[in-house]
Parts: C-alpha cells; structure tokens; sequence
C-alpha cells in the first residue's frame, strides 16, 4: 500500500462543486482512470480519500491538496496522465507523491480576491477608503452558530492591494484551519455592507475568489 | 442594474443544478449543428437526472452529429425569482443559451402532477403557452413518457406527442425535421408529414364534440390523420441503442448510479397498474448484452453502483445466469449490485447470500390489498403465506424491520379489505415474536405505507370510479383506529394529490382551460408537496364550471367514448372490459409467462407473446 498525495486545480465551473460533493467526483473519477485504489476495510467498504483542507462552495484554488492509498504502486506521471484525462473541466492534476507534511500542519491559506464593479458608484475609492480604517470589524459565526466579532486588520496589514480599470485585487493571507479559521467570504461581505451604506444600496458586490496556496504555522508552503 | 446567469449561480441553492460541465455532458460546436434539441424534464434536476429514459434519448439524440441535445430541468424557486427578475429565460444547461431559439423543445411527462411544471417552464422560456399561438418561427413543442396515454388535459399546448417508446419515432421525426428545415420550416406542413409517422399524435388535427351530458360524442381526425395512432414499441431490445455513458452529476441527485435496462414491459398484469399495460409486451434482452452494458457504463462513469432496472427485476427470465454474468468482475471492482422491485423469494440462497440482498434493500413487500379477495380482484400474485414465510425467513436471519406498501380506495374495495391490512401487519408482528430464532433483545418494525388508488387509461380499472376525498380519508381514520400497537408505523399518503391525479389522468382536452388557469394563479410546482394546492384547482375548477367529480368519481359505461379512445396501445378495448369484469368477479388472470390471455399486444408478435 502506497500513500499519494494530489495536487490539484479547481477552477472555473468547478468552483460550483461543494465539498461533499468533490469526494463522490474524485472517488469516480479515479474509479475511471483505473487507478488501483484501497478501499477501507469492514461492512461498509468506501475508498480512501481525504482532503486536506475543505474549500468553500465558489472559491478557486490552484493548490488543493487529496490524498488516496494504492493497493498496487504505479508511476506518479501515469497516475496524473491518466486522471487528467476523466476529470471533469475546471478540476486539474498538478502533480502527485509521497506526502510530507500532515494536512493538521496548515495553519494559513494565501487567496486572490478580485472584486468586479458590479455598478457601485465611486467602487475603487471606497474599496481603499474601506481598507485604510483602523480596525476592520466582521462578525463571524462560530462552531456553536453564535456570532463573533473579529478584527480583519491584523490580517490585511500584509495584504497587497492591486488597482486596475476594471477591478480591485487584494491578495492576503487568513488564517485556515481550527477554530481561527477567517473565511475570505467575511472580508467581502464586509466590503459590501461598507459600499451599500456609502451608495444607500443594496447591491450583491461579486468578487472572485481564489485560494493560491497552502502554508503551515512558519509560512512555508504545504506540502 | 440586472444580474448575468452566471451572477446568478453564486447565488442559489445547489449551483450544481444549472452550471453543467459534468463528465459526459456533450458539448457541441453550435454552428456545425442543424438541430438544437432541448429536452425538458418538468422536475428538479435531482429528479430528472435520475431518469432513465432521458439518459438513453440523450445519447441517441447525441449520437446524431447534426443534433444537439441539452438538459433543462426546472429551476427551483430561488432559481426561478432570479431569473424572471433578470430577465434570464430558461436555458440549456451545456450551452446555457435560451432555448426559444431552439429547433424542438420536447418534454417528458411522467406524472400528471408535473403539468403546471410544464406550462412554467414554456412561460419561462419565453414561449406563448398554446400550441395555436406559436407560428413557424417558435420552436416545435413536444412530449412523450406515459402521460401521454391520454395527453388530452395538455393536448392544446403541444404541438405533437410521441406515443410510446420514442427511440425510433424520434429519429424519424428528426428525419422528417431536416427536409422540412432545408426547405423552408412551415409549422403546418411539418405537422401534416409528421402525423403520417405511426406513433406520431398531432392533438390539432382532431375534433372533439361532447354531447349534452357532458361525455365525449365523436373524435373526428382531419388533414389525413389517422382514425387510431398506435404506439411505437422498441422491437429488440438487444439491438437497439443504450448509452454506454452517463452524465455524471456533480450534486446529489435520487438515483445516483448507473442503470442497466433488463427488459420492457410486464408480464404480470396487475389491474391497478397502467405500466403494467402500456408498456406490453414483455421484450428481454440477454444476459450478454446486458452484462456488456453494465460493465462499459461503470467503466465510463466510475459509479460504485449500477442497478437492474425493470417493472419487476426478478421477473427476468434468466436471472441467476445475469448475476453470475455481472458479479464476476462486479465483485472485484468494488461495485455493488443494485435490485430494486425485488422478489426476495425468487433467488437461491447462496445468490441471495452473494447479493447481500436483504442487508441492501431491506425487506419489503407489495401485497397492495388487506385481503386474499382483494388481491385476486386487483390480480396481485402474491399469497399472505408467502409474505409470512419470508418474513419469518429474514427474522431468522437478524432482520428486525419491514416495510409493506398497500393502497386504499381500490375497486371492490370494501371496509373488511381496509382492515385486512392492519391484519396483515399484525401477523408479521406476531410472526417475529413466534420466532425462535429472532434477534434477541430487539424489536420489530413494520412499516405501513398506505397510499390511494387513482384509476389510469389502458387499465382495466379505466372505467371505475375513483374513491372521493371523504371516502378516501375515511378509510384512512378507519385503518389508523385498527392498528393498536406501536410496532407498526402508518404512513397514508394525502388523499387531496390523489384526487388532483385522478381528475388529470381521466381527463380531456377541456382541463386545458383549467390548467391555464391555475397556472395563471400561481400554480408552478405541484408534484412538490409543500407547494401542492389543491384549493387552487378546485377554486379555478368552480370558476371556470367543471365538475371534478365528473371525471374522477363517475362510473363510465363500457360503451362510453373515453378522451383516449383514439390512441392504441395495443392492448384492446375487449380485453380491458374482461379484465374488468373478471376483477369485479375476484377472480385473476394468469400472467403472460403461464398462459397468454390475448391482451392485443402480440400486433408486433415480438418478446413473450412469441415465447
Ligand atoms: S398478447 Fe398475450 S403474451 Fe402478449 S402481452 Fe398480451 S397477454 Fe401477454
């Protein structure tokens, strides 16, 4: 028995797909590809696949990170080959071996966020108006279901804030993974709560999201 | 500022529904195809996806290099408010462009309940609702599936049905579409053509007069339409196409596995039952073909499971040699075998043993009737001996829990019949306590579910009148006072949908005007129950003056005009009739495998009526 670790995509149409769901698509999709897969043992036989750290419904990511067991071994670059080729649009093998780090070791998550003018006035001014406050205040749902206020600005001091025409970038890195966890999801609604009260709309401000990397407690890139 | 269809599906329930791009969803270059096909499935995704007969139109129709077929479901309310606000039109899920620029649109009507459904999704594509209405320049609308035995109450708003099995009608009608779109699409010639291909029914080449009480006088066909369309039935299933390939859904959907087809049709002829009759005659296909089958849609879709799907599975006449077929390379992959509509008596143990049948579907039985009497009036074959004999079987083997399935408002049916299903139930709970070898420490369960009789076209029980809600809920309150013990749990399905059913199934082209209304008042979705109403259409029944009664609960004569009279299903009138009366005699009817009661369908002399 082997232990691989995937790397992959999940871009596109695939950033529709939940978290549940992208098992069920995985473990088809490996059933597809022929690839000698462990199942577990006892009543109730399903195959071995974990992910390392679930992602939201809508995001992208360029760093998702999956692990199976062979039952038989087989060279990682057939294994990749032959992945890519059943996976559905959007969803792309990067690479595949031995893994290093234990997915508990992820304490960070690096992400994209571009939001789009989606018609509010004044958009990218607000936007910086917005980012240049001195705290940053979000309610957060907990585990329990109540409601959390956290400060976002410790988290956004690093952040890089890109301007073009059409868009505002904001690249940050949240914290990912136990009960810390800061959701991307908070900073935009933030946002669009901030540009609907300076507008006096009520307007969904669309944003992209996109996770580009996974890190451990001291920065370093999950592997 | 109003939102894209993409805006749109980071803002809904379940994106997965309407974004597409499964694995093998077809894609086509949309300026290297002729004919834009939208098959309509009047049900969520998670429904429609799970259904077999659109998977197989979808690959044959796909198979065309000049056709494109795409999915549309109906979209679900929050889909539905968003995009009536955005002004975004019903759409085909692979090329997500509106579908009134489409060639055909063509619905599968499967419950009559879907019918409100249907006039929704028209209205949402943007289509004027009544065939009359749309000119040459909107696209064909089309139906198939069983509601079309008797499509009368939707007759106005389709512009053809394909009776029967639509595999090799739809292609002829393909056919047919080309010469007419390279010459100059005309919606009324095209029609006249197309009503010359058998199985092909244009509801507006037929005249409808009623007499004074209110009852059919004559169905009189024009532009050379045929006095009696027949159904097309696949002729040999072994060589006819079946998709080797499955779109796999990203969500969740009912049925999610694969799905291999043993057979068509039923040999059993239970009398309540119109799958029974329409889909006759019974056409296998063999153990071979099916196993090829099986084995490539596993392999092109990577399902963990496949399923034998059929009216009544165990029925194949070479079962054993199938499963011995199927698990020898099923077992080895992980993949499970699934037999839905089972009979547990019918297999040998060590099959039984390999096929994990009990711990899979659990125990569950159909007897339908209370009473031996009823059984044999409605012609279910099956013995209260040899429900008790498995039940005892299962407990021996840890099993601790049942389920029955029954109906209440059957014809004959009689208080004593109602009760006999509380007495039926009773003895598998008593059967369990008998048991020596029963799971010790445990109870049992037994599972009631109850649901109402609703009389269908091409039964026997096409003539009878259906119970009305108050006799309905009055057998209900009847059985509930009856059950005493907390091990069996009751279910009774809502006699109110049932009553809606029962006026839709028997109904003529009149209920078109009634359609219309309630879904003008906001009647959209009542195969869902939580937005089933029925006040609505009994309002709109009362304000438009029609009288559900006379469709539901009327006893028709023999020598009535029914509204589908004019479609052929190869089962004959004469034959009905005797099973009517046979019913009313409790006496039953062999099944085809035993004896051929000439029933009408041997017309094709194909599958057992040539055994
Ligand atoms: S003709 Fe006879 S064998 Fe054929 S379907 Fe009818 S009853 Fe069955």
């Amino acid at each position: 028995m082997r232990a691989v670790r995937i790397r992959f995509k999940k871009i596109e149409n695939a950033k529709y797909i939940s978290h549940l769901d992208l098992t069920r698509t995985m473990a088809r999709a490996v059933r597809r590809a022929g690839i000698p897969l462990w199942y577990t043992e006892g009543f109730n036989r399903h195959p071995y696949i974990t992910f390392a750290s679930p992602l939201s419904l809508g995001f992208e990511s360029l760093c998702e990170s999956m692990d199976i067991r062979l039952v038989e071994d087989m060279p990682m670059d057939e294994l990749v080959r032959r992945l890519n080729s059943v996976l559905p649009a959007g969803l792309e093998v990067i690479k595949a071996g031995e893994p290093v780090m234990k997915p508990k070791e992820i304490a960070f998550a690096a992400y994209r966020i571009a939001f789009q003018n989606s018609g509010f006035a004044d958009f990218k001014e607000n936007i910086r108006e917005f980012l240049s406050r001195q705290s940053i205040e979000a309610l957060k749902k907990t585990k329990k279901g109540d409601l959390k206020n956290v400060d976002l600005k410790p988290a956004l001091k690093n952040a890089a804030v890109r301007v073009d025409d059409r868009s505002v970038v904001i690249e940050v890195v949240l914290p990912c993974g136990g009960k810390d966890t800061i959701s991307p999801n908070l900073l935009c609604s933030a946002i669009n709560d901030f540009l609907n009260e300076k507008s006096g709309t009520e307007q969904k401000l669309f944003c992209n999201i996109v996770r580009v990397n996974l890190l451990n407690g001291e920065g370093v890139p999950f592997k | 500022m109003s939102y894209r269809l993409e805006d749109l599906f980071r803002l809904v329930q379940k994106p997965g529904r309407y974004t597409g791009g499964e694995v093998n969803s077809v894609v086509k270059d949309k300026g290297k195809v002729n004919i834009r096909f939208a098959f309509c499935f009047p049900d969520l995704y998670e429904v429609g996806m799970s259904h077999l007969g659109m998977k197989i139109l979808y690959g044959l129709y796909n198979r065309e290099p000049d056709i494109w077929c795409e999915r549309v479901f109906m979209p679900d309310t929050d889909m539905e408010r968003l995009m009536r606000e955005n002004g975004i039109k019903l759409f085909g899920i692979e090329s997500r462009e509106p579908i009134d620029r489409f060639d055909i649109i063509g619905f599968t009507l499967q419950y009559e309940l879907s019918y409100t459904a249907v006039l929704n999704m028209l209205d949402l594509a943007g289509l004027p609702l009544y065939s009359r209405e749309r000119d040459s320049s909107y696209p064909l609308v089309i139906a198939g599936g069983p509601c079309v035995s008797n499509p009368e109450p939707i007759a106005d708003f389709f512009d053809l049905f394909v009776l029967g099995e639509g595999e090799d009608a739809s292609l002829e009608l393909f056919e047919l579409y080309r010469k007419h779109k390279a010459g100059g699409y005309d919606k009324e010639e095209f029609l006249r053509d197309a009503a010359r291909i058998e199985g092909v029914y244009v509801p507006s080449f037929y005249n409808v007069s009623y007499k004074d009480d209110g009852t059919i006088a004559s169905i009189t066909p024009k532009n050379g339409a045929p006095a009696k369309v027949r159904k097309r039935i696949v002729e040999d299933l072994d060589s006819a196409y079946y998709p080797d390939r499955f779109v796999v859904p990203f969500i969740d959907i009912v049925h999610d596995r694969a799905m291999s087809e043993v057979f068509r049709g039923c040999i059993r002829g239970c009398r309540f039952c119109q799958a029974g009759f329409i889909y006759r005659p019974v056409r296998e296909k063999s153990p071979g073909v099916i196993d090829a089958q099986s084995r490539a849609l596993c392999e092109n879709t990577g399902y963990e499971e496949f399923s034998l799907s059929s009216l009544s599975t165990s029925d194949y006449s070479r079962i054993e040699e199938l499963l011995e077929k199927l698990l020898g390379w099923a077992e080895e992959r992980q993949t499970n075998i699934s037999l839905p509509s089972l009979r547990v008596d019918g297999f040998s143990e060590e099959l039984a043993a390999r096929l994990n049948i009990l711990r899979r579907s659990g125990l569950t039985f159909a007897p339908e009737a209370g009473t031996q009497r009823l059984r044999d009036a409605i012609n279910k074959n099956l013995s209260e001996d040899e429900i008790l004999k498995t039940a005892q079987k299962a407990f021996s083997a840890g099993w601790t829990s049942v389920k029955l399935y029954f109906m209440i408002g059957l014809p004959t049916e009689t208080l004593e019949d109602v009760g006999g299903i509380a007495d039926l139930s009773q003895k598998i709970v008593d059967c369990f306590y008998k048991n020596p070898d029963r799971p010790k420490g445990k109870g049992v369960n037994v599972s009631v579910s109850v649901a109402c009789f609703v009389p269908k076209p091409f039964t026997p029980f096409q003539w009878e009148p259906q119970d009305t809600m108050t006799e309905l809920e009055e057998k209900q309150r009847h059985l509930r006072d009856l059950i005493k013990t907390r091990k069996i749990t009751l279910r009774c399905h809502d006699p109110a949908t049932s009553s809606l059913e029962g006026v839709l199934a028997r109904g003529d082209r009149r209920l078109c005007a009634i359609l219309e209304e309630v879904f003008r008042r906001g009647g959209r979705r009542d195969a869902w129950s939580e937005h089933f109403s029925l006040q609505t259409w009994l309002d709109a029944m009362k304000d438009l003056g029609v009288d559900p009664g006379f469709y539901a609960n009327r006893r028709r004569g023999y020598d009535e005009i029914l509204p589908w009279d004019h479609l052929d299903y190869g089962v004959t009138k004469k034959y009905l009739i005797r099973e009517n009366q046979l019913a009313h005699q409790s006496r039953t009817t062999p099944n085809c495998r035993i004896s051929c009661s000439g029933c009408g369908a041997a017309v094709w002399g194909k599958g057992v009526c040539t055994e």
